[in-house]
């Protein structure tokens, strides 16, 4: 807690020297600081499209530039870039292919409890595509990239309580369909 | 304790999901690329501002100058009176001042 609050004064006085002094450094150091989290947030929501998520990576930096002088300390400026960032990806499905296979998973939605296989991580993976877009999105950002649900909120521009709900709902479709693993481990540390 | 294996469920289940996860990408020259890319900054011309203020303060004066109430404040102060119409006047001047400096305060930490 008390670290990610040392990061984001951090961060706040990078802001400021480019504000007051145009100091590219500073900003290269945002950069520097802030591409891995926001390139690999990119990376999940193109389903491990790196050359894209790298394009949009940077359009996001452009974007951020551009616009620092709009950031108000209302949000962390890592939250504010993943705001962008997720702006920048649904502006692309707008355009591009990509919609069409964001649509096929909410297709697979309904699709039968996954047979148990040799591979935890794989069935995972498969659990994961056939959650709907919206919860895959919400544990992505709550989970996997740590927000709160507040933050969360922010960066998918949606009310905390459907955050909520998705985030309960796709943990509850997990459960059941990992719960073949859950019962297994159970049943070998029984002797 | 059904509600502690739900929570002990949930909580394998964030496990899982952040043990998939593979974490931030590494550099590899991407913050290289970001800054050639970078346009010089446009500077946000003041000239809008400054007209702004210099409009408002010729309005502002026009209209005080004009009103009685101003010249009686004026002669009751050039005379040594605390009349009414100076209290008004001084009162106002205080309160637009201190609402000013409120709001220069509240943008400033905002920055």
């Amino acid at each position: 807690m008390a670290d990610s609050a040392a990061e984001a004064r951090i961060d706040q006085s990078l802001v400021a020297r480019v504000l007051l002094g145009d100091d590219r450094r500073a900003f290269e150091q945002l950069v520097r600081r802030h591409q891995g989290m926001v390139r690999a947030q990119l990376c999940r929501l193109l389903h491990g499209d790196q050359a894209a998520a790298d394009d949009l990576a940077q359009e996001t930096f452009l974007l951020a530039w551009r616009k620092l002088d709009q950031f108000r300390s209302e949000a962390r400026f890592s939250t504010w870039l993943h705001r962008i960032a997720y702006a920048s990806f649904l502006q692309a499905c707008r355009t591009k292919s990509w919609a069409a296979r964001h649509a096929q998973d909410d297709a697979m939605e309904h699709l039968p409890e996954p047979a148990p296989a040799m591979d935890l991580q794989v069935d995972l993976a498969r659990a994961m595509r056939h959650l709907s877009t919206a919860e895959q999105t919400v544990l992505l950002h709550c989970v996997q990239l740590g927000m709160s649900h507040d933050e969360a909120a922010y960066v998918l521009a949606m009310p905390l309580g459907t955050v909520k709900t998705h985030a309960t709902r796709g943990k509850a479709k997990l459960k059941t369909w990992l719960s073949a693993w859950k019962a297994a481990a159970s049943e070998e540390t029984v002797p | 304790m059904n509600r502690n294996y739900e929570q002990e469920h949930d909580d394998d289940i964030d496990a899982l999901l952040r043990q998939s996860f593979d974490g931030p990408v590494a550099d590899a020259g991407f913050c290289d690329r970001v800054m050639q890319q970078l346009p010089p900054r446009r500077r946000r011309s003041t000239w809008p501002l400054a007209a702004g203020v210099l409009a408002g303060a010729v309005l502002c004066s026009l209209s005080v100058f004009t009103s009685p109430l101003w010249r009686a404040a004026w002669q009751g102060w050039l005379v040594g009176q605390w009349s009414t119409s100076a209290l008004v006047m001084l009162s106002t001047m205080a309160a637009m001042s201190l609402l000013a400096l409120g709001w220069t305060l509240a943008e400033a930490e905002d920055r």
